[in-house]
This record gives C-alpha cells, structure tokens and sequence, in this order.
C-alpha cells in the first residue's frame, strides 16, 4: 500500500462518517419551527460561501475571468434559460473571452 | 407518480449537473495522474470520496509532497460540510428508510444537495435517480480524463473550471429574484466567507454556512419565507 492509497481510504472513511451520520438520525428528530427555518436557509449560505469568493480563482492568474462567468450566468438565470444551457453558453463565453485576452 | 416516474424526474434534473461533472472529472483526473496516481486510484478516488473540491485538493497536496496525514485531515474539514447538507437532504426526503437514507448518503455533493433543496419535490426515489446519475458522471468524467489527459488546451479546461459555478449561480438567482433579502443573505455569507477564510482557513466555508444561516432566521421574513409544512414557498 503506497501513500496514494492511503490517502484513498482516509478520505473516503472521513467523507462518508459526516454523510451517513445525519441520514440515519435526522428521520427521527421533529426540529421546531426556528430551526426548520435554519435548516432551509442553509442551501442558499451554503451556495454563497461556495461561490464568494471561490469563483475568483477560476483561473488563478486573472481573477476577472470567473467574474465574468458568475455574471453571464446570473444573466441567464434571471432570463430563466434553463440551467443546462446556462452551462454550456457561460462555459462558450469563457472560451471566447480567452481568445481575447492576448488582444490586449 | 410511480417510483419510477420519481426516478426518472431526478434523472433529468441531473442533466445540467452531468455537464458540470464531465468536464470537471476530466480536468480532475489530469491533475490525478500528474500526482502519481494510477488509473485505478484516479477512478477510485472519485469512487469513494465523491468529492469534488476535496479531490483536486487532495491531489495538488500530493502533488506539493504533503503527508497523508495532512491531506486526510484537510479532506476531513472540506468535506464536513456535507454533514450539514445530509441533515437538510434526509430532513426533507420523503417515501424513504434508514437503509435507503444510508445507501444513498454517499452520493450528497454541493449540487445534487442544491438541486434537490431547492425543487418541489421530495421523494428518495427523485434523490437517487438525481445523485446517482451525477455520481456516475462523476466517475464517467474521471475515467474519460484518465485517457485523454493533455489532448485538451489549458483555455478550454479552464473555461470547464466555471461550470459549477454557473450551476450555483443559476440555482441560486430565481430565488433571489423571489426575495431580495435572499440575495443580500448571500452577499453578506459571500463577506463572512472572505473575512474568515484570512482567519480559520479551511474552516470558514462550514463555519460561514452555519452562520449565515442563522442571520437568515432573522432577516427573512417568516410569512414569505415559510409554508405550512416548513418547506420554501
């Protein structure tokens, strides 16, 4: 067994405790309203911690370029095109704005 | 509908999130073999672990010759915060049991946690058909990157590189458009995040989450926010 393989098995014991733990216990618990409340607010925080400011180091040389991609995406969002081709059209303007890059 | 309609529902809710996957298992997998692992490990590693920030992490530490301790320990803290999305997931999950809860645990990530949230519908069947066909593109991903490897230019993996974020983003911005006060507890999370990344380092992606949360109870209203049953309106 190499290093590699070690580092293998660690991180996937570690990911899965904090997985499994919560889907064998959470059915059993009745949460007040309050933390209901806590509980749904919690994609939209954990959305935002993930994406600020983690979109700026799309490419660690020019920071702008996530920037760009967060806004033609959001863009897009508030147009409701649909999300698989907010994907691919965010992912196309990137590519063109990258060809543009040397031009300046 | 029947547990196979549920299935199939989730199975294209998945499709946005597969084109994410494709391209960032791939650009993964490069980095992987870069690092010194073999095929095998590189499709084992997204087999096991499923995730993606903490892989490309892990990876790069090999790559720097960090310990294993090390980078277990940094996977350990990245990846706590699917502790947090589980509670929410299997809180919400519907027509399930333990053992379903517990097959289907492993298959949680940052997008298959959004999608699922933040739809209308609740059904174990609709979470396994949505996290299971983004865990196999996942694998798909890093076993397409395994052999094609340096064929595509850095421009275009870069470009991939934003393919997750503009999943979050565009999952994130009709609810905003629902909510004012959404978008400004995003904002303020994104500030926290900032501030005590230069403080707790790894920590602060978790430790943001759960506080912003907890400023969310206050500064979102309950009557908009809530139904009867506690879902999002």
């Amino acid at each position: 067994m190499n290093t590699a393989d070690m580092v293998i098995l660690g991180c996937a014991l570690v990911t899965f405790i904090p997985r499994l733990i919560p889907s064998i216990f959470v059915g059993q618990i009745n949460f007040s309203k309050k933390t209901e409340k806590f509980l749904d607010l919690i994609p939209y925080t954990a959305l935002s911690a993930l994406i600020i400011p983690g979109v700026l180091t799309v490419d660690n040389q020019l920071w702008y370029i996530g920037l760009i991609g967060a806004i033609v995406a959001a863009g897009l969002s508030w147009k409701k095109v649909p999300l698989g081709a907010i994907v691919i059209i965010t992912v196309i303007v990137l590519i063109t704005v990258y060809s543009l890059v040397p031009l300046f | 509908m029947s547990k196979k309609d549920e299935f199939i529902f989730g199975f294209k809710k998945a499709i946005p999130i597969t084109m994410g996957y494709i391209p960032m298992g791939i650009g993964y997998a490069a980095l992987a073999i870069k690092a010194g692992l073999t095929p095998l490990q590189t499709v084992g590693f997204s087999i096991l672990v499923y995730a993606g920030a903490g892989e490309i992490i892990a990876v790069t530490m090999l790559l720097n010759g960090a310990t294993a301790f090390a980078i277990i320990l940094t996977n350990f803290v990245v990846n706590l915060r699917y502790f947090v999305m589980n509670v929410c997931v299997y809180n919400k999950v519907q027509k399930t049991s333990p053992l379903l809860n517990a097959l289907s645990c492993h298959l949680t990530t940052d997008e298959s946690f959004a999608m699922f949230s933040l739809m209308d519908e609740s059904s174990i069947w609709t979470y396994v058909g949505l996290s299971l066909t983004s865990w196999l593109s996942w694998i798909l991903g890093a076993a397409i990157g395994v052999f094609v490897l340096d064929l595509l230019p850095v421009i275009v993996t870069n470009s991939f590189n934003i393919s997750l974020y503009a999943l979050f983003v565009a999952i994130l911005i009709p609810n905003v458009k629902k909510n004012y006060r959404i978008g400004l507890l995003v904002i303020i999370t994104g500030i926290m995040n900032i501030i005590l990344q230069t403080i707790i380092g790894n920590w602060s992606i978790i430790v943001s989450t759960l506080l912003g949360a907890l400023i969310g109870v206050y500064l979102i209203n309950d009557a908009y926010f809530l139904t009867d049953d506690g879902g999002i309106k």
